[in-house]
């Protein structure tokens, strides 16, 4: 199993009322799983992405991942792991707009202490896969929205995680260039990565191997 | 991984362009504002101490009690030096050293040099290099000279100097035995050339009186000679000296290291503590101050833009960064920063270098081609990148990707507190300087508009010289008789300065205590008080061409009188330097000397004494172009050798306000810079405010708000700032200009005006500043603003 999560309950007190963001959310994900997150604005489904990607806390509750109790680990701990086997997708892109793509697909493995010629190696095999090599010198403000969402995924990938994390990865796109999107995530996936995406889209969620439904924090499984 | 932070650092300076700007130009003058105080500090501090026995070179000094209180000075009788040596084995080397002017010649030429009598031992003692000659002999003989090598250039031009003759007019031949390389900008011991002390016996100069103390002398000790040991040796030596001779002593002898005598020239009670030590310290708080200003600025401003950075730090946090590296990042940033803002600042510095010199009097430079230069250059760059980087790189890798990869974050509308703090830190020392400046300027203008007690108007000096004292009556008469002056006095000294002092007078109803009161010397022929302009109180002025008896006549001033306890001063005799004195008249106190200070007790005696400089009164009806014309005529007919060289009175005085006017502009200067670097910071702040602020200001404006609402609620953040600085900075500058004044005798007290002055300066030039962005925002359209929503 690839990550666990028990009881899991997350909640904001305001006005001294007690607002729940996550209420009880079980979830069991295997290696090789597509996940969908589905449900109204509101339900919880970024905050389940992001407790599931250690970017967020919360209250109660137990998280294991590849066997590691991550309710147990220091932040620095939980950063190295997410580090590691993660590789998010931003519905923004959220690229680095003064560095090309090129700079944007390289910088995972500056952190990651690794020599330039395996970065240069890596970034081009990347650059390839993803019909992109004509446009490495260009900034993100010189791409299309899809196009730029094509370097996050390959910026997510270039350091080889388990999991990929997509916060409605196509929600900023038209959608010709989201069903590329999904084409993709589907062929990665088929690749053996492990993709936990939240969607508002039937269609989209239909590519994926199972569906989730969140109501007001609380996990309703089909 | 350092290749791409600085790209990005170099694509994100090149994006905004007005911040960088902004940013780099500030931190450029604040760097060059320190580097120059820097260089200053740096020769002030190895100010004589570069000679290579330093720690064994010491001075010769005196203490001893005069009107009641611990008095020490640095001039010691001729024979001091020489009996040390012969008396103590520890002394290993001395020289005595006496500067005089002369007048050269070489052919046709005529130049004026400064230069020194020193000992053999002078060129043994100290290290000034020669370029030519033999440090060992150069100086043994008598009618042998040492010149510095642009001397020698001046002289001779491209020939040999060596072996050539110079004229001393009116005096000898010398023959040049040694060229010394120019010396340092760091010496006090400041010379063109140096004639052999034994000269000074040829001329009569030198004497073996215990009493007279005009000269400086210097020892160096045998290694291990441990300095209090040797004090408490040479402790009673002029006492022991002077025992009979009927002139006693209770002169103590005591010595102070070379390397501290620059720094530390102040006496109390008898110990030497301070002076320029203390402007050094003050100067270096300045250059602390101000480098820490333009890094404020620095810090203000990149983490005024930290929301355009907060997404980079999010995303590189999800993509694997550490915090260490994110902050190692943003250090480099500052660090690049840091050094573009230097290459500018050594611009700034190279182009004022020549101005801070004038002001400073100093000739300072940096010197490119030594290593230890670039080494502190390159400490410096990274010591304010990393200030300057620190508190904005520990801000921004603070961020938590989940809350700015959101889009929900924005940082807080208001001022966050640690900026204010900053801002309030930049203003209250500028307001501080500002006070400073106003307080030193009234200062002075206060002790301009004090009464000098004489008339310095068409009053003019110069030194007896050659042929001038044979001739005198020919010339006094002939200056007077062609109009060019309406009166004509030898005196000692210039009015404006004193040459001699002394004590051990007696007079009718002195007492033992009155021994040691010290008296000035003045001196005067004929008409003090019709060319200086001074006023007579009681008695007449003394006239030896009238009174044939006057030769020991003597005029005292108010003060003197007061300390005498005369009753009747006229006819009152007083008998000093060996001679009786015979009152004949009272003036007023004049400023002889500083000021700020109150005037001594003054005696100005008849010819019996001596005579080393003449005071014309010009002609008043004449320009004074037509009666120095006049004289010079006069002067080249009777005394053609020498060159007609003179002084008007009021440039000299003048002088004496020229150490607290470099100080009133220099403090002008940097409240000024100060207030600059932090405008430079309000303005780039307040243009970001009002950026952030932009949708409040569209609804405001919707609700009815006017362009005065908006433009009073985007300025008043900022002028609460300045008023908190104002309240901060007015104790501080009033403590630290209370304890300048204290200085002065003769001084202002501090006014509430200064205070309030300073303040309205600096609210008025920072609301200019501020109100260009808060009106440009408030005079924008809101539906423009409202529609980016």
């Amino acid at each position: 199993m690839l990550l666990e999560l028990k009881n899991i309950y997350k909640w904001v007190n305001s006005g001294g009322r007690r607002f729940y963001l996550l209420k009880d959310a079980h979830l069991q994900v295997e290696e090789g799983e597509f996940i969908s997150i589905m449900g109204p604005s509101g339900s919880g489904k970024s905050t389940l992405l992001n407790v599931i990607g250690m970017l967020d806390d919360f209250n109660e509750g137990e998280y294991n991942f590849l066997d590691e109790p991550v309710h147990q680990l220091k932040e620095k701990h939980k950063a190295n792991l997410y580090k590691e086997y993660i590789g998010f997708v931003f519905q923004a892109y959220h690229l680095i707009d003064e560095l090309t793509v090129y700079e944007n697909i390289e910088t995972p493995l500056l952190y990651k202490k690794i020599s330039g010629s395996e970065r240069k190696a890596l970034v081009a095999d990347m650059l390839d896969r993803f019909n992109i090599v004509g446009k490495k010198d260009l900034f993100p403000s010189q791409l299309s929205g899809g196009q730029q969402q094509l370097v996050g995924i390959a910026r997510a990938l270039i350091t080889k995680p388990k999991l990929i994390l997509a916060d409605e990865p196509t929600g900023n796109l038209n959608s010709k260039q989201g069903e590329e999107i999904m084409e993709l995530f589907k062929q990665l996936n088929e690749e053996g990565v492990t993709i936990i995406q939240v969607t508002h889209s039937e269609k989209n969620a239909e590519y994926g191997s199972r569906i989730i439904n969140l109501l007001d924090g609380t996990v309703i499984e089909k | 991984m350092i290749k791409n932070y600085f790209k990005i650092a170099w694509r994100n300076l090149w994006k905004n362009k007005v911040f960088s700007s902004i940013n780099i130009v500030g931190l450029a003058i604040g760097m060059a504002s320190t580097i120059l105080i820097m260089l200053w500090i740096q020769n002030e501090v190895s100010h004589d101490r570069f000679h290579k026995n330093l720690e064994r070179i010491y001075t010769l000094n005196n203490r001893d009690t005069f009107n009641g209180e611990l008095w020490v000075w640095n001039t010691t009788p001729k024979i001091l030096a020489p009996t040390l040596k012969e008396e103590f084995p520890e002394v290993e080397e001395f020289t005595r050293v006496n500067s005089s002017p002369f007048l050269f010649a070489v052919g046709d030429m005529r130049i004026d040099v400064e230069g020194k009598f020193v000992d053999p031992g002078f060129l043994k003692l100290f290290s000034f290099p020669f370029k030519e000659g033999n440090i060992n002999t150069a100086l043994n003989e008598t009618y042998n000279i040492v010149i510095t090598e642009s001397l020698a250039k001046k002289l001779f031009g491209n020939d040999e100097a060596m072996g050539k003759v110079i004229k001393i007019v009116g005096r000898d031949n010398f023959t040049v035995t040694g060229v010394v390389k120019d010396l340092p900008n760091n010496t006090s011991l400041d010379f063109e050339f140096l004639l052999p002390w034994s000269y000074m016996k040829v001329l009569g100069w030198d004497d073996e009186w215990w009493g007279n103390n005009s000269i400086k002398s210097f020892v160096m000790l045998k290694p291990g000679v441990k300095q209090d040991v040797f004090d408490s040796k040479i402790k009673n030596v002029t006492k022991e000296h002077s025992k009979n001779t009927g002139d006693l002593s209770t002169i103590e002898v005591f010595t102070q290291p070379l390397k501290d005598t620059w720094l530390y020239s102040k006496s109390e009670n008898g110990k030497y503590v301070g002076s320029r030590i203390e402007t050094v310290k003050l100067f270096a708080i300045v250059a602390v101050f101000i480098l820490l200003i333009a890094c404020i600025n620095f810090m203000n401003l990149s983490t005024a833009r930290s929301e355009k950075r907060a997404r980079e730090v999010g995303i590189r946090k999800v993509v694997g960064a550490r915090r260490e590296s994110l902050m190692f990042q943003f250090i480099s940033e500052s660090i690049i920063l840091s050094f573009l803002a230097f290459v500018i600042a050594i611009g700034i510095v190279e182009l004022s270098l020549p101005g801070f010199n004038r002001l400073v009097a100093k000739d300072l430079f940096v010197d490119y081609g030594h290593v230890v230069y670039w080494l502190v250059a390159l400490l410096f760059i990274l010591f304010t990148g990393i200030l300057a980087g620190s508190y904005p790189a520990f801000y921004l890798s603070a961020f938590k990707p989940i809350k700015v990869l959101k889009q929900t974050f924005k940082s807080g509308n208001t001022l966050v507190t640690p900026r204010k703090v900053l801002v309030v830190l930049q203003f209250t020392f500028a307001i501080a300087l500002i006070i400073c400046t106003v307080t030193i300027k009234k200062q002075i203008e206060h002790a301009q508009s004090r009464d000098s007690g004489y008339n310095k108007d068409n009053l003019v000096y110069m030194h007896i010289v050659g042929d001038i004292d044979k001739h005198y009556s020919v010339i006094r008469n002939e200056l007077l008789n062609s109009g060019a002056a309406i009166s004509v006095t030898k005196s000692m000294s210039p009015i404006t300065t004193r040459y001699s002092d002394g004590w051990g007078w007696e007079w009718d109803g002195s007492n033992e205590g009155d021994s040691k009161t010290d008296f000035v010397r003045m001196a005067s022929d004929a008409d003090f008080v019709k060319t200086m302009g001074a006023n007579l109180v009681a008695g007449r002025d003394i006239d030896i061409y009238k009174y044939s008896t006057d030769s020991t006549a003597m005029v005292l001033n108010e003060t003197a009188v007061k300390i005498m306890r005369l009753e009747h001063p006229i006819g009152a005799s007083v008998r000093a330097d060996g001679e009786t004195w015979r009152v004949v008249g009272v003036i007023k106190d004049f400023i002889y000397e500083s000021p700020y200070d109150k005037v001594q007790q003054l005696a100005i005696m008849g010819p019996k004494s001596w005579f080393g400089v003449l005071h014309l009164k010009l002609n008043p009806a004449n320009a004074i172009s037509k009666n120095i014309g006049l004289a010079e005529a006069i002067f080249k007919k009777y005394n053609p050798e020498f060159p007609f060289d003179f002084e008007f009175v009021d440039t000299d005085y003048a002088l004496k306000f020229q150490e607290e006017k470099r100080i009133g502009t220099l403090a002008g200067l940097f409240s000024a810079l100060t207030i600059f670097i932090s405008c430079l910071g309000l303005f780039g702040l307040a243009s970001y405010m009002a950026e952030n602020r932009i949708k409040e200001i569209g609804v405001r404006k919707v609700l009815g708000a006017s362009v005065a609402n908006i433009t009073t609620l985007l300025s008043l953040d900022f002028l609460k700032l300045v008023v908190i600085s104002l309240l901060i900075a007015s104790p501080i500058a009033w403590w630290a200009m209370e304890n300048w004044l204290q200085k002065y005798t003769y001084r202002i007290d501090m006014e509430w005006w200064v205070f309030a002055l300073a303040g309205g300066v600096s609210i008025l030039v920072s609301m200019i500043t501020v109100s260009y962005q808060s009106i440009r925002a408030a005079i924008a359209n809101p539906v423009k603003s409202l529609r980016t929503e």
